[in-house]
C-alpha cells in the first residue's frame, strides 16, 4: 500500500503533464472536430454541426489530392530509408579507415530541427543560385526549378525526407545487426546458404523485430511532416507538395478553419492507426501466432 | 562418408602464429576427439576444418578432395556448434530442414528426412515448436538433428555438451556414441573435457598452444603419456608429480626428490643422478601401513562413495590417492602409499619428454 501511493506520487507529475498537454488537446481537437469554428467568418461562434467536417472530406479535392500525394511521398522516403539505411547499416558493421567520422557526419542530420533542414534545402534548390540546380545544369543540362515543376518538388521533398531520416534507420540497424549471434550465420554457410538466402532466411527475420519498430516511427513521422516541407516549397507548385501536415496547417493558421482542420487532424491520426495495424497484422501477428 | 588429412597446417594472425604445423590423419568412420586446455588451437582447427576460417599454410582434404579454398557450404560437412546456433524464428522441422531447403530438395523429400531424424532423436512431438519453448537438451539434439538430415561426408562438432548440465551431459554423451555407432559417419569433436574425450573417441588428439602434444587411443595417451602435459591432462584426478633426481636408496635404485621424499622406481629406470618428473596416478596408489609403504601423512580424506581420495604429505611433497575401500583414515594420521614400479612414468625435467 506505502510504496503503491509513493508510487503515484512519483509519476504524478508525468501524469498531470500528459493530461494537460496530450489528453485535453486530443480531446479537444476531437470535439471541435464536430463543430464549424472560424472566428473570422460570418458566424464566428463555434456551431456543431455533427458529421459534417467527415461528410464534407470525402467530396473535398484539396484534402484527396493531399492525401494522394502523402500516401506517395510516405511510400518512397519510408522504402528508400530502410533500404538505404540497411545497407549503410551493414557497410557501418565492417571495418574502413575513417568509419568514426564517417558515421559521426553521417548522423548530424538527425540532430537538426526540420525548420533548419527546410531552410538548408530551400537554399541548395533555389534555382540560379541554389548548388544542386547548378550543378545539375553545367553537368547535365537539366533544369531544376522546384517552384515550377511538381514532379522536381515531390522528388525534392522526398529526397529530403531521407536525408533527414535514413540516419534513424541507419543507427536502429546497426544496433540490430550488432546484437545478432554470430553462429546462426555460420551455420547458415556450413548449411550451404548463399549470401541472399543468408539475406533471406536468416537476416531478414532476425533483424525483423527492430526493422518493423523502425518502419513505425518513420511511417508516423512521415504522414504528420510539416514544417520541412513547408519551408521548401510551402506545399507547391500547386498542391504537389501539399501533404496532410501541410494541409492542415494551411487550413487551421492562414484560414482560421478550427472545425475542419481538427477534422482533417482526426482523419491522419485515424489512418496513422490503421496503417501501423495494417503492417503489424501482417507482419508481427503471424509470427507471435505460431510462436 | 570420408577421411579427412590435416597436413602441415599453419595459423597466422597478422605476425602472431598461433598454429604450428598441425599434422593429424583421420580414418573414414573414425570418432576423433581434438582436446586441450582453453587456448590451444583446437576449435580454431575445427574451424579451419569446417571452412570459417582460412588457414596460413599447409593443406586440408577431405576425402581425397583438397579444401582450402572450398567456402563451408561445398565442404559437404555438418557441424553443431557450443550454443547449438539454431534459427530462432524457424521452428523445429524448419531448421532440421533447413540445409535440405537449401540444397532444393524436393519438399517430400525433406518431410521424410526431418521425420526420421526426429524419431532417432526423440524429437517428434516437438517438431512445431520454436528452440525458446525447448530445453537445452532438446535444442542439443535439434541441432544435431540439422547435422544427420544432410548426411554428410564429416560431422563437426565444437564443445556440444558444455551447455548442458552434469547429468544430461552424460546421457548426451551415451546418445552421440550411439549415433556414431549407428551412422558410421567420420566425427571431429572438439572438447576441454578429458572425461568426454577418453569416453567417446576412437582416437584422441592432445593439443596445447598450437600443437599437437600426442595422437592415440584413450587407454594409450592414458598408459604410455609421452610427455608432461599429456600425463597430466588425460586422467582425472590427474597424476602427481613430483620433481627430484634418481638416486640409491638402501641399495636400491630410487628416486629422491628435492625436498627429500623417496620413492620406488623400476630398476629399469634412467641413469643415477638424471633429473627427472616422477609420475604416478592417484589410482595407482594402495594405501597400506606405514611400514608397507612410503609413509606419509594425512591431510584431507575425500570420500564419494565409490572411492575416497587421500591427499597425504611427505615434508613438503604432496601426493594423492584413490581408492575403491573406504578408509577412515585421519588428518594427521601416518599411512603407507603402496606404489608398484610398474605403474611409474618418468620424465625428463628439462624437456618434459617421457623417459623410457
Amino acid at each position: 500500500m506505502q510504496s503503491n501511493r509513493l508510487g503515484w506520487i512519483l509519476l504524478a507529475p508525468t501524469l498531470v503533464i500528459l493530461f494537460f498537454f496530450g489528453v485535453v488537446p486530443f480531446f479537444y481537437v476531437l470535439w471541435l472536430s464536430f463543430h464549424q469554428w472560424n472566428p473570422f467568418a460570418v458566424d464566428p461562434n463555434i456551431i456543431y454541426n455533427g458529421a459534417d467536417n467527415f461528410r464534407a472530406l470525402v467530396f473535398d479535392q484539396g484534402f484527396l489530392s493531399s492525401l494522394g500525394v502523402t500516401i506517395a511521398f510516405v511510400f518512397f522516403a519510408v522504402l528508400s530509408e530502410v533500404i538505404l539505411g540497411y545497407f549503410l547499416a551493414q557497410a557501418f558493421m565492417k571495418e574502413f579507415p575513417g568509419k568514426a567520422i564517417f558515421r559521426t557526419v553521417h548522423t548530424l542530420p538527425l540532430i537538426m530541427a526540420p525548420i533548419i533542414v527546410g531552410s538548408i534545402w530551400k537554399l541548395m534548390t533555389t534555382p540560379s543560385i541554389g548548388i544542386i540546380p547548378t550543378v545539375l545544369d553545367d553537368w547535365f543540362g537539366y533544369d531544376l526549378n522546384i517552384g515550377t515543376s511538381a514532379l522536381a518538388a515531390f522528388t525534392v521533398t522526398v529526397i529530403m525526407d531521407i536525408w533527414h531520416w535514413t540516419p534513424l534507420v541507419t543507427l536502429t540497424l546497426i544496433a540490430a545487426l550488432a546484437s545478432l549471434p554470430a553462429d546462426p550465420f555460420e551455420q547458415a554457410q556450413i548449411d550451404g546458404a548463399n549470401k541472399r538466402q543468408i539475406f533471406w532466411h536468416i537476416t531478414l527475420p532476425m533483424i525483423a523485430p527492430a526493422l518493423l519498430a523502425t518502419v513505425f516511427i518513420r511511417l508516423m513521422d512521415a504522414l504528420r511532416t510539416v514544417d520541412e516541407v513547408l519551408m521548401l516549397t510551402g506545399g507547391g507548385p500547386g498542391s504537389a507538395t501539399r501533404y496532410l501536415g501541410v494541409h492542415i496547417f494551411k487550413e487551421v493558421f492562414p484560414k482560421t478553419n478550427y472545425g475542419y482542420g481538427s477534422a482533417v487532424s482526426i482523419i491522419v491520426l485515424y489512418l496513422t492507426i490503421v496503417a501501423c495495424w495494417l503492417l503489424y497484422a501482417a507482419l508481427i501477428a503471424p509470427r507471435n501466432k505460431k510462436a | 562418408m570420408a577421411g579427412v588429412k590435416i597436413k602441415d597446417v599453419v595459423k597466422r594472425y597478422g605476425s602472431v602464429q598461433v598454429m604450428h604445423g598441425i599434422d593429424i590423419d583421420i580414418e573414414d568412420g573414425e570418432f576423433v576427439v581434438l582436446v586441450g586446455p582453453s587456448g590451444c588451437g583446437k576449435s580454431t582447427l575445427l574451424r579451419m576444418l569446417a571452412g570459417l576460417e582460412a588457414i596460413s599454410g599447409g593443406t586440408i582434404s577431405i576425402g581425397e578432395r583438397v579444401v582450402n579454398d572450398v567456402p563451408p557450404k561445398e565442404r559437404d560437412i555438418a557441424m553443431v556448434f557450443q550454443s547449438y546456433a539454431l534459427y530462432p524464428h524457424k521452428t523445429v522441422a524448419q531448421n532440421m530442414g533447413f540445409p535440405l531447403k537449401m540444397a532444393k530438395r524436393p519438399k517430400a523429400e525433406i518431410d521424410e528426412k526431418v521425420g526420421r531424424a526426429a524419431e532417432i532423436l526423440d524429437l517428434t512431438k516437438y517438431l512445431d515448436r520454436y528452440p525458446k519453448a525447448l530445453s537445452g537438451g532438446q535444442r542439443q539434439r535439434v541441432a544435431m538433428g540439422r547435422a544427420i538430415v544432410r548426411d554428410p561426408q564429416v560431422f563437426l562438432f565444437d564443445e556440444p555438451l558444455s551447455n548442458l548440465d552434469a547429468k544430461l551431459r552424460v546421457s548426451m554423451r551415451v546418445e552421440i556414441k550411439e549415433l556414431h555407432q549407428r551412422l558410421k559417419t567420420t566425427i571431429v569433436y572438439v572438447t576441454h573435457d578429458q572425461i568426454e574425450a577418453m569416453t567417446m573417441a576412437d582416437k584422441i588428439v592432445v593439443m596445447r598452444d598450437g600443437r599437437v602434444e600426442q595422437i592415440g587411443a584413450p587407454l594409450d595417451l592414458y598408459d604410455n603419456p609421452q610427455n608432461v602435459f599429456v600425463a597430466g591432462f588425460i586422467g582425472s584426478p590427474s597424476m602427481n608429480f613430483v620433481k627430484g633426481r634418481i638416486g640409491t636408496h638402501d641399495g636400491k635404485k630410487a628416486f629422491v626428490s628435492h625436498k627429500g621424499l623417496v620413492l620406488p622406481v623400476p630398476e629399469t629406470a634412467a641413469d643415477e643422478g638424471r633429473e627427472v618428473v616422477y609420475g604416478i596416478r592417484p589410482e595407482h596408489i594402495r594405501v597400506g601401513s606405514p611400514e608397507s609403504g612410503v609413509p606419509m601423512n594425512v591431510v584431507v580424506v575425500e570420500p564419494t562413495g565409490s572411492e575416497t581420495q587421500i591427499f597425504a604429505r611427505s615434508g613438503e611433497d604432496m601426493i594423492d590417492a584413490i581408492v575403491k575401500e573406504r578408509i577412515s583414515a585421519k588428518p594427521g594420521e601416518r599411512i603407507g602409499f603402496e606404489i608398484d614400479p610398474v605403474d611409474v612414468r618418468l620424465f625428463d625435467d628439462k624437456t618434459q619428454q617421457r623417459l623410457r
